[in-house]
């Protein structure tokens, strides 16, 4: 099951956090909504993130594919070249660079599409209803530890807490 | 002029909104005579397509006009948005949240009518697509060390680029949106937001990702102008072979692009009544940057002309004669006088800069530096190295429609962007100013 809390400030939403936590809560079962990004004190929420990672090898594998292609179509009808190279490095190093950045940005968008949970559908947890500047904080829990985490939520500065249900 | 920036968002969300209902009379005149002229501009091309190229006025040997100009022109107008809202973003500007948006949009439009025009210039436009990589009848492959291949693939990357880069700060606003908006104009915002919800994986997702943009889409920007650069560069012709033309292209478009901003950020700060946003204090440090890049020009211009004229090599001394006190001498000193006379007194003096002379400032940019394109282009080819085929070119009605209908396509895009999205970020300033 899920509860949310609605909050005032980032302080008391930081504070809620670092309770839950102290409680064993996971970062992977606490999310925070809001309409604008929270300021949350380093290391607290954490996000590991691969999309540095990932975009670098987008840009290698499609900088890697750009050269392999070009080096085959150029072969594949060897135009008279007088003597210079059919294939060359120097002439052709923009195609490459330019499809390696292509690899990078399609990447980025892919990873973001990906880390946002943007392209989950199926299965996603209840959002709660946002107010006009208004913090919300859910946790899944079980339902035996529900009591607690409420309370343990209004000691932390909840303005209220509520019971979310699951999407079917 | 105003100096402070003064916070406003208690009614940011309303006043950004309120634009994108409804439509006053002046809004559909503007989309009216926008849609005329653009219309206009198809015909002639239409007209250009059944007749063929021969309608314009390019001639051996100046194979190169008004189209070529205003490709260079436009690419480099796209350096506003792109660009300068990633630098800003990278290096923590919080001034920039009323501009970026504006901004990025520019470089959107701007890139897409930049590209027409090599299609525009083809002889046969019609098989503009032999460009892309697949073999031809004869099982030709497209010869990737061709500048026209580079200019294709540079040009396609920005393109998807900016568009992402654009896309991306807007999934917020449009969710947003989406709750509030009924009928199309809901399902619309509703799709284009893909369920936002603004959890703070997707703010950590979205930060991450627009950080990381800004990095690659000022890599590929830079790579744009001096590819584009390079396709002047690269031919062995008077005052084009130069090794400085790439960075003095970049130089070139990041101060047409900063003009362009400011022109649209005047027109929309007026029209939208966001003087509350769009404050004194936005034109006042855009207003520094324009006399920076303008001094930079400055600089590129009197070194590229310096050399020319102090080699005394007699083709390039043909055309930088032509330039300075021939045929082309008006245009020049014009173009001196738009992109460094004018800013330089009215923009070093902080008594003088004030919402209207830094407008009025870019403006007289945005002049210069179309001229400033036709005079690097135009000079070379009218002066080839064979002395024989020296000839003139002069732009046909054709052309001249062609040009002025792009001005419109502009306007028009903008006009619809304004009307459907909110021109300013309105999560990201409401985030920076609670900062």
């Amino acid at each position: 099951m899920f509860l949310t809390a609605e909050f005032g400030d980032a302080q008391a939403i930081a504070a809620a956090i670092g309770a839950l936590k102290a409680r064993g809560f996971e970062a992977g079962e606490i999310d925070v909504f809001s309409s604008e990004p929270v300021d949350l004190p380093d290391g607290l929420l954490e996000r590991p993130s691969r999309m540095s990672l990932v975009a670098v090898g987008g840009a290698a594998c499609l900088g890697l594919l750009a050269i392999l292609f070009v080096h085959y179509a150029q072969h594949d009808y060897p135009l008279v070249t007088g003597g210079m190279p059919l294939f060359s490095w120097w002439a052709t190093g923009v195609v490459f660079y330019e499809i390696a950045m292509f690899g990078a940005i399609t990447a980025t968008f892919l990873m973001f599409l990906l880390e946002s949970g943007l392209l989950k559908r199926n299965g996603s947890a209840p959002t709660p209803v946002l107010a006009e500047g208004g913090i919300r904080l859910r946790v899944s829990c079980a339902p035996e530890r529900a009591a607690a985490t409420t309370e343990c939520l209004y000691q932390t500065g909840a303005a209220s807490v509520r019971k979310l249900e699951n999407v079917p | 002029m105003e100096t402070a920036i003064e916070i406003r968002t208690d009614s940011l969300r309303s006043t950004l909104w309120r634009p994108l209902s409804g439509a006053s009379r002046g809004y559909r005149w503007a989309v009216f005579l926008a849609f005329l002229l653009g219309a206009w501009g198809l015909a002639c091309w239409g007209y250009q397509i059944v007749r063929g190229i021969g309608v314009a006025g390019i001639r051996r040997p100046t194979m190169w006009g008004f189209y070529l100009v205003d490709f260079v022109f436009w690419i480099g107008i796209s350096h506003a948005g792109t660009l300068i809202s990633a630098v800003l973003r990278l290096t923590g500007a919080g001034w920039r949240t009323p501009v970026t948006r504006a901004a990025e949009a520019i470089t959107v439009f701007a890139l897409m009518i930049g590209a027409l025009f090599p299609i525009i210039h083809l002889g046969r436009p019609l098989i503009f697509y032999w460009l892309f990589p697949y073999p031809n009848s004869r099982l030709l492959w497209p010869n990737f060390r061709s500048p026209l291949l580079w200019d294709l693939t540079a040009i396609s990357t920005y393109l998807i680029g900016s568009v992402i880069y654009l896309y991306l700060p807007m999934i917020p606003d449009l969710a947003d949106l989406g709750q509030h908006a009924s009928g199309w104009r809901g399902r619309l915002y509703r799709l284009l937001s893909i369920g936002w919800t603004g959890s703070d994986r997707q703010w950590h997702a979205l930060e991450r990702a627009m950080k990381q943009m800004a990095g690659t889409i000022l890599a590929v920007a830079v790579s744009v102008h001096t590819v584009v650069a390079w396709d002047f560069a690269m031919a062995v012709a008077p005052m084009w072979h130069s090794s400085i033309f790439g960075p003095y292209f970049v130089a070139g478009a990041i101060f047409s692009g900063i003009a362009a901003l400011l022109v649209v950020l005047a027109i929309i700060r007026k029209a939208l009544h966001l003087e509350a946003y769009v404050q004194p204090i936005h034109f006042e440090n855009l207003g520094k940057l324009l006399l920076l890049m303008s001094l930079l020009w400055f600089y590129f211009t009197v070194g590229e002309n310096l050399t020319a004229w102090y080699g005394n090599s007699p083709a390039e001394m043909t055309v930088f004669g032509d330039r300075v006190r021939g045929r082309f001498a008006p245009y020049f000193w014009l173009m001196v006088f738009c992109n460094f006379v004018l800013p330089f007194v009215l923009l070093s003096n902080r008594w003088l800069r004030s919402v209207r002379t830094v407008t009025l400032s870019a403006v007289a940019v945005l002049i210069g530096m179309w001229l400033e394109r036709y005079l690097i282009i135009l000079p070379t080819l009218s002066h080839p190295r064979l002395a024989a085929a020296t000839g003139f070119y002069s732009p046909t009605w054709v052309e001249i429609s062609i040009t002025a209908s792009t001005f419109a396509a502009m306007v028009l895009f903008y006009l619809i962007f304004c009307k459907l999205f909110p021109i300013i970020a309105i999560w990201e300033y409401k985030h920076v100013s609670h900062r």
